[in-house]
């Protein structure tokens, strides 16, 4: 069946999880959407979530918005990601959930967010559609190596499924993972590096920012520097977290081409989020911060966070995805970064959370870190 | 519009590095040019201000000291005069807050330093003021003089224009040696009114600075902190840890860190013809500065009983601040700022998907929010922002247990109570770590002579001399007049 295409108003909260599952696998891979299609396949979506997710039902009455109110995607109303810690925002039973995954918990002091997917095949195929397209670029397999767990030792971690996947689908039978229990192999992964360089063979490192940061730290201390052979590339994602010490974007990328030979053209930055079914990419960091973009099934705004509204292109505002691949939960999200739109997409411009106080009563922020001590 | 922040006595403006500050708010911009010193500039500077206070300011009466302060308060309350007009011009622009309220807050801020309130203030930690001048008969026999600090600098914090003020002014009354730090985020006034003293009595002006450097720069800061042997620094936690490291231990460290303030309402204060008077100076204490102030209130507890019920009086409050809201609007939040509202409100809204009894008054995109709560949870900071949370309490008994866990951060409490009622529940706050307590409608305004903090604002500025009685004896044997 074709969700996207049926009448509005159609009797759609009667669409099942598996005809959802159906149109949104076809919605993939047709390459491309206009703002018709894609609004049409939104609001089928939304349908199904008012429908099934109680919760999301309950939000979107108290913003005053219903299926028979809302017109347009951008009418759509977005959660709040905080939300996805209290409320188990969810369209199946959360029991019935083939993976949950959870955000880290360091913001909220250990109060995780959470996601169910109730099967992993929309997630799987959002992902691999779009790495294909922004990563590979064209190839068909390369070496990789992994700098990030393994979904064993973290099966909850979006992250850790979304490298595993890559690995498997994307990478040579020799891509191996280089952090373990004790931390950075940085033995192998040296051994492993001289290999590609001699070989001449493109090599691929992916994953967090802050582990980038200790290898660079680690090759920096043992003074050795690599220059990775031509269309080689590198996948950081998700910041410093606190995890290593703090690098600017510039600093980090030119430490990264200088250690690696990668040109900085060849890092890509992957934005995604455990709130979210579908990953944002830009194309290298030659200059920051880069403009970001995911594919058709995703759309950006950026919003006065306290009306809502959507703001001009130029101006800064805080970031909401609607992300048709995350239909079980709740597909249009309020984030907590700030960014602003501009041709081809959106510029990511870090996080927007704990505005300290300008004068001196406590703010938020400070009161929460006192009380956790 | 170009300003120039600091005071710089002794220093050549052209020998000295500026850097410009953007701010625009209202449609309009202003750069203000704030110095960057080198350390050797420091060092000369703490020099001059050390050395003229020795030989100037320490040799006046503390009566003139008080007579200069109004002299320099006065051209500040007039609003004719040219001073007067350039902060009300220029502070909007920098600070955001709306014209209304930064004219109006002024001037209710100024009055607290008039000469009567002035002497209050010295009245208030001094018996007899003047200890401040020369050796005054102690109780206990003897002699005792009080003196200021060589070198006091002043580290300030925040946007609430003139908070600097109060600090300086206590410094300048126990005659010391004056360094002030102004905060990026209102880097104007305090130099101005050093200019202002300047032009008064020029002498004066030379016992003073007014420095700027980036919050947080440990090597511009350490520059002062080597020359001070009193430092008063106001800002969060970690900038207060940061400084106090630094802070060499011969000296003495005042700390003034972010308070959070709240509201006290019984139930004899709602009846219906006293409500809404009462709401509105609750809208009128949120309102000002946004509440970012140390005596601001960031949750008001309304006891049940009265004829206005607490949800009732919610929804006052959420009106009241709807009707200043055109006439004092909200000042331009940055995204984070928005960004926490957002998180505030939308945190609230599902908390109230589980609990009953919570409600989001107003809409999203209102300048102001409303939370009311049925069920009364431990003090917490708002969104700050024009953001409330108003909860209902069976009895004010219940509300020390609520404050209580936040000792460290209690300062203000605005009470509505009978007289019998407002001096049991005062001991009971007092006791949870509260050490302001004032009427609505008069958060934001300390009454001269306040302890800041629950300290002595001059007292813990001073050291005392005292000549003892056996020295006084002894004396009277080397005199020539002995038999």
């Amino acid at each position: 069946m074709s969700l996207g295409d049926g009448p509005c108003g159609k009797a759609r909260a009667d669409v099942t999880q598996s005809e959802i599952i159906e149109a949104l696998l076809a919605f993939i891979e047709r390459g491309e959407a206009s703002e018709a299609a894609f609004e049409r396949m939104a609001l089928a979506v939304f349908a199904y979530q008012f429908a099934h997710n109680a919760p999301y039902r309950r939000f979107a009455i108290q913003r005053g918005r219903t299926t028979l109110t809302v017109r347009s995607w951008r009418d759509i109303p977005a959660v709040p990601i905080s939300a996805f810690k209290t409320l188990t925002l969810s369209c199946t039973p959360p029991e019935a959930a083939e993976r949950i995954f959870m955000t880290s918990g360091t913001t909220q002091g250990g109060v995780r967010g959470k996601s169910h997917h109730p099967t992993m095949s929309v997630w799987s195929r959002s992902m691999l559609v779009n790495f294909r397209r922004r990563f590979m670029q064209g190839r068909e397999w390369i070496a990789m190596g992994i700098l990030f767990p393994d979904e064993v030792a973290m099966p909850n971690s979006s992250l850790a499924y979304y490298l595993a996947l890559a690995k498997r689908e994307c990478g040579t039978p020799d891509s191996e993972g280089f952090i373990g229990a004790g931390g950075l192999d940085l033995a192998r992964l040296i051994a492993v590096l001289e290999r590609a360089q001699a070989s001449g063979e493109p090599y691929a490192l992916l994953g967090a920012s802050f582990s980038f940061v200790h290898l660079l730290d680690a090759l920096a201390a043992q003074g050795r520097r690599f220059s990775l052979p031509e269309g080689s590339r590198i996948l950081d994602t998700g910041g410093f977290k606190g995890q290593s010490r703090e690098m600017t974007p510039d600093a980090f990328y030119d430490a990264l081409s200088a250690a690696l030979g990668v040109p900085r053209e060849a890092c890509i930055n992957m934005y995604g989020m455990t709130e979210l079914s579908s990953q944002f990419y830009d194309d290298g960091n030659a200059v920051c911060p880069p403009v970001k973009s995911g594919p058709h099934w995703i759309r950006s705004r950026v919003v006065d966070p306290v009306s809502g509204r959507d703001l001009p292109e130029g101006t800064t505002g805080v970031l909401v995805h609607h992300d048709l691949a995350h239909f079980n939960c709740a597909s249009a999200i309020l984030t907590e970064d700030a960014g602003v739109m501009v041709e081809g997409g959106f510029r990511l411009l870090g996080r927007v959370d704990g505005a300290d106080s300008k004068g001196c009563s406590v703010a938020v922020e400070e009161f929460l870190r006192a009380a956790r001590g | 519009m170009i300003e120039t922040a600091g005071h710089l006595p002794g220093l050549p403006a052209g020998e000295v590095a500026w850097r410009t500050l953007d701010f625009s708010a209202w449609g309009e911009r202003v750069q203000v040019r704030v110095p960057e010193l080198t350390a050797a500039q420091a060092g000369a500077l703490a020099g001059h201000v050390r050395a003229h206070a020795r030989s100037y300011l320490r040799t006046l009466p503390v009566c003139q000291i008080v007579a200069t302060l109004d002299a320099a308060i006065a051209r500040l309350l007039d609003r004719d005069d040219p001073w007067r007009r350039r902060a009300e011009a220029v502070l909007p622009i920098v600070t955001g807050y709306d014209r209304e309220s930064v004219r109006l807050g002024l001037s209710g801020y100024l009055r607290s330093f008039r000469a009567p309130q002035l002497q209050r203030f010295l009245a208030e930690d001094f018996a007899n003021p003047a200890v401040l001048d020369g050796f005054q008969p102690a109780m206990k026999g003897g002699f005792t003089r009080a003196q200021g600090p060589q070198l006091l600098l002043h580290i300030w914090a925040g946007n609430v224009p003139g908070l600097s003020l109060w600090s300086l002014i206590s410094g300048l009354l126990v005659k010391a040696g004056t360094v002030g730090k102004v905060a990026s985020a209102e880097p104007l006034l305090a130099g101005w009114f050093a200019q202002i003293l300047a032009e008064i009595d020029p002498k004066l002006g030379e016992c003073l600075a007014v420095v700027w450097w980036k919050g947080g720069d440990a090597e511009a800061e350490r520059a002062w902190l080597r020359e001070a042997d009193t430092v008063v620094a106001y800002g969060g936690n970690d900038a207060l840890a940061a400084i106090r490291e630094r802070v060499p231990v011969t000296a003495r460290f005042l700390p003034h860190g972010h308070r959070i303030g709240f509201g006290l309402i019984g139930a004899e204060a709602l009846d219906t013809r006293r409500a809404g008077p009462l709401a509105r100076l609750v809208a009128q204490d949120v309102a000002r500065w946004e509440q970012q102030g140390c005596y601001s209130p960031q949750m008001l507890f309304v006891a049940r009983g009265g004829a206005v019920s607490p949800r009732e009086f919610a929804e006052r409050v959420s009106q009241e601040l709807g009707a200043l809201s055109p006439r004092h609007p909200r000042r331009a939040l940055s995204v984070a700022e928005a960004a926490g509202i957002a998180a505030w409100r939308s945190r609230e809204e599902m908390r109230g998907f589980d609990e009953d009894g919570i409600v989001v008054l107003g809409e999203a995109g209102d300048g102001w929010s409303v939370v009311f709560s049925e069920a009364a949870p431990p003090l917490t900071p708002s969104a700050l922002n024009r953001t409330l949370k108003i909860v209902a309490v069976d009895t004010p008994d219940a509300v020390p247990p609520l404050v209580a866990p936040s000792r460290a951060y209690l300062q203000t409490a605005a009470v509505a109570a009978s007289p019998r009622e407002l001096f049991r529940i005062a001991a009971l706050l007092g006791e949870a770590g509260v050490t302001r307590i004032c009427g609505f409608g008069a958060m934001a305004a300390p009454e001269a002579g306040w302890h800041n903090d629950g300290r002595f604002n001059l007292l813990d500025l001073v050291r005392l001399t005292e000549i003892e009685q056996s020295a006084e004896r002894a004396a009277d044997g080397f005199a020539d007049y002995v038999d």
